[in-house]
């Protein structure tokens, strides 16, 4: 699907009830629909800030100078950088933001580090949805690239549905 | 911390992740860090509410802050060694709350070579204060033969 214009120019909304009523609900989750996506520019300020809530400290991450002497010839980020990605690469009306929606797992492989100063980009689709025990899963599937194209990583994740 | 290497490594062998003490603080930072705003990790009105047959009683902390902190003791231990964190996977068993520590920890489970390169596989998990399984998972460590990180 053709991507929404960068968020740049508007501040992220961190109320998640106030476009609530845009989002999709689990009966309206069409699996291996494209979900709209926006590009994002991965800052050092971002990378540091999720440092700080992990309690990150190797200076591949943090150290400029300390990160250029080292194996990948510049600052990179945590492979776990995707977390924060992948609310910044989805518009206001996206369902992951739903109140209520409980992540139930994850798994992500790694193929290349994100880097301060990339614009990076989401192909996320729901990939299955099912009911088990009462409760509504949808699967999701999503994939981040770089500027120049390249896979950085991609994940897998079930998330369980607001009724 | 001393590096490791991939021949000695052997099943059985433990990695040892850091304490990470759990506030209303740690949550809303990583609100921030993260920029995931849901109401489970933020109001604590909302969290006196049913979520189907569960209720929290108040907050939660993220799972990908779980996620995280694994992924940030996994890379300090292979980092050194030119290895490569290239996968993880995790589902979370127990809501952690403020007022919790968490610790990740690893369990070397086996190695592998294949055509191009050597995995090591890992067993993970994150308990809480009380000895609680809070997440569990496995990863899977890239060492290269040359040792360069890629």
């Amino acid at each position: 699907m053709a991507q929404a214009e960068s968020s740049a120019a508007t501040p992220f909304e961190t109320d998640f009830w106030k476009d609530a009523k845009l989002r999709k609900m689990w009966d309206d989750i069409v699996p291996g629909e494209p979900r709209k996506t926006l590009p994002y520019k991965l800052t050092q300020e971002a990378i540091a800030l999720y440092c700080r809530a992990v309690g990150e400290t190797n200076p591949l991450y943090l150290d400029e100078a300390a990160a250029k002497a080292g194996p990948y010839g510049g600052l990179i980020a945590p492979p776990a950088i995707h977390i924060l990605l992948m609310f910044a690469c989805t518009p206001a009306d996206d369902w992951m933001r739903s109140p209520g929606t409980v992540n139930a797992g994850q798994s992500w492989s790694y193929n290349i580090p994100a880097r301060p100063g990339d614009t990076i980009t989401l192909q996320a689709r729901a990939l299955d949805k099912f009911i088990k025990r009462e409760r509504l899963f949808v699967v999701h599937d999503n994939v981040f690239f770089n500027q120049h194209g390249d896979v950085i990583c991609s994940g897998r994740g079930q998330t369980i549905r607001p009724m | 911390m001393t590096s490791v290497n991939f021949d000695a490594l052997k099943a059985g062998d433990t990695i040892d992740g850091p304490a990470f003490a759990v506030s209303r603080e740690s949550i809303r930072l990583f609100c921030d860090a993260s920029l995931d705003y849901n109401p489970l990790h933020l109001d604590d009105n909302y969290m006196k509410g049913d979520f189907g047959k569960t209720n929290f009683g108040g907050i939660i902390m993220h799972g990908m802050n779980n996620f995280g902190l694994i992924s940030r003791m996994l890379t300090d231990w292979a980092l050194p060694a030119g290895a490569i964190h290239r996968r993880l996977e995790t589902r979370w068993l127990k809501p952690v709350k403020p007022g919790d520590t968490i610790r990740p920890a690893g369990t070397i489970k086996a190695k592998q070579t294949t055509a191009k390169s050597r995995w090591v596989l890992v067993d993970v998990a994150v308990q809480n204060q009380r000895g609680e399984t809070v997440a569990a998972g496995e990863a899977m460590l890239e060492f290269p033969a040359s040792a360069k990180a890629g």
